[in-house]
């Protein structure tokens, strides 16, 4: 469904990216891991039309189209919605506001604000908070929330478990898990090896701009040694 | 200060508050210094001059005006200012090349003379307010502020394209990564902010008159205000209007010689406190 095929992406004279392929099949989730700086995030954005980076090269095929030259929003429209380092809410814009920006209050098909609040009644509760008054588990949700109301088939999502405490971790965990199985297919950038190893399907290693390993959740659960080798952990 | 020097205060201060609303949008939103706002204030005030010369309508003028400069603001924004998007230094410059242009322009069809926009005979004369009688035309501009305001909170706050700027101050990025085509927001908001300019103009050019170099001397007060009450707010340009407006009516009754200090001595020293203006917000 989606391939991403020897990206090449800079920021400014900085190569970071250097040759990245992979692939995401439909409604699978695919863990991407790598230490700090290894490019995880330029990789993302570079996915989601975001610059910079600066792609200089390589492909990004999406149901057999280039997405490479599309601006986010075009990207977007084609069912591709990021939850972005750093969750990203809008200070200025109520809980509601986040979902209704996206996609009219008065839609029906698909996601919807009553469905967001139903899979996250904590968010029903917090409706007319603003982006920047909720709790770092609530923002996460909002994140989600505001990026299923594009009706995806694909979520980037990066580091969704950074900064979490423990129980929220794990709450995240279920949710992934709750989407795939309503057919969605998630790219996840992990730090936290052991949300990788519970959600994925299939495990990605990016190390200096390069994939260095790539195996399934299975195999890497049944024995952690290589993937602990390359993450230096 | 007497009730009369208050109501000229609180007038200016709406008149302020109508192209300051427009410039503050388009600073917040779409980073754009614009300095050509007060150019295309006073080209809305000889538009507005014309047409209500011609229609015997001022309500016409206003509106073509506001129409006649979104459409000068199209033009700029389409020919021009998507050449140099990003670029802060160069769309400064470029909006003060685009001042001088359109002051020349106007200089050469309405001439040097000084106009002042003719008012409809409902707003002539005085009514009693206060302790004082009041000309009714500084009343309307003052209800024309009030009402400038209300509409533009209840599109900021209750309308989804309103939730859209609000979101496309805080971070543009993840607007057009939500699905939103955020040039279309930020090409509407450039229109509606030139549109307030313009309808602004014809407000003031029906009391202080329209001339050459009129644009410079509202654009200053217009950034007095923005840098006050900080960029992208509108409660922030309300209060700073009517900061400023009350200010230069104190500074022209009480110091007369020193007026724009009065405005500008503040200005700095609340700056020096808050350097993003009152309501300002860092991005």
């Amino acid at each position: 469904m989606l391939q991403v095929e020897d990206i090449q992406a800079y920021y400014g004279e900085a190569h970071i990216v250097q040759g990245a392929s992979l692939t995401v099949n439909a409604g699978e989730v695919v863990a991407l891991l790598g230490r700090n700086g290894m490019g995880k995030t330029t990789l993302i954005r570079a996915i989601m039309g975001m610059a910079p980076p600066q792609l200089r090269s390589g492909r990004v095929r999406w149901q057999g189209q280039d997405l490479v030259g599309l601006k986010p929003h075009e990207i977007a429209a084609r069912r591709i919605a990021i939850v972005p380092q750093g969750r990203r809410l809008f200070p200025s814009l109520t809980v509601v506001e986040h979902l209704t920006m996206v996609k009219s209050a008065r839609a029906t098909e698909g996601w919807t604000v009553e469905r967001v609040f139903g899979l996250f009644p904590r968010l029903a509760e917090r409706k007319g908070h603003r982006g920047n008054q909720l709790s770092g588990g609530e923002r996460q949700m909002l994140a989600i929330g505001r990026a299923l109301m594009l009706d995806p088939e694909l979520i980037l999502m990066d580091e969704p478990s950074e900064g979490l405490a423990p129980a929220m971790v794990q709450r995240v965990e279920e949710i992934v898990l709750d989407l795939k199985r309503t057919g969605l297919a998630i790219l996840m950038v992990e730090q936290n090896l052991y949300s990788a190893l519970t959600t994925a399907d299939r495990i990605y290693v990016l190390e200096t701009g390069r994939m260095v390993m790539e195996t399934t959740g299975a195999a890497a659960n049944a024995d952690e040694a290589p993937l602990r080798r390359h993450l230096g952990i | 200060m007497n009730s009369f020097q208050l109501l000229n205060g609180l007038t200016f201060a709406a008149l302020l508050f109508v192209v300051a609303s427009g410039f503050t949008l388009v600073f917040g939103l779409l980073r754009i210094v614009n300095l050509s706002h007060g150019a295309l204030y006073l080209l809305g005030g000889y538009i507005g001059y014309s047409t209500a010369t011609m229609t015997g309508s001022f309500g016409l003028g206003m509106l073509a005006a506001m129409l006649g400069v979104a459409a000068v603001g199209l033009v700029l924004d389409q020919g021009l200012l998507r050449f140099v998007r990003g670029q802060e230094l160069r769309q400064v410059l470029l909006s003060l090349g685009v001042a001088l242009v359109l002051n020349d322009v106007a200089l050469v069809i309405w001439g040097g003379d000084s106009f002042t926009v003719p008012t409809p005979e409902l707003l002539f004369g005085a009514v009693p307010v206060l302790d004082t009688f009041y000309p009714k035309y500084r009343l309307f501009v003052l209800g024309m502020g009030v009402l400038v305001f209300v509409l533009l909170w209840l599109l900021l706050n209750h309308t989804r394209l309103g939730a859209l700027i609000r979101a496309g101050v805080d971070d543009p990025e993840m607007v057009e990564a939500s699905g939103v085509n955020i040039r279309r927001v930020f090409v509407l908001t450039f229109l509606l902010g030139c549109a307030l300019a313009g309808l602004g103009g014809v407000m003031g050019g029906a009391f202080l008159a329209l001339y050459p170099s009129a644009d410079a001397e509202i654009l200053v007060f217009s950034l007095a205000v923005v840098v006050i009450g900080g960029r992208g707010s509108l409660v922030g340009a309300a209060i700073g209007a009517v900061m400023v407006g009350l200010l230069n009516t104190m500074g022209q009754v009480w110091f007369p010689e020193l007026a724009y200090f009065v405005i500008f001595g503040p200005m700095a020293a609340l700056l020096a406190f808050r350097p993003l203006g009152l309501l300002g917000r860092a991005v």
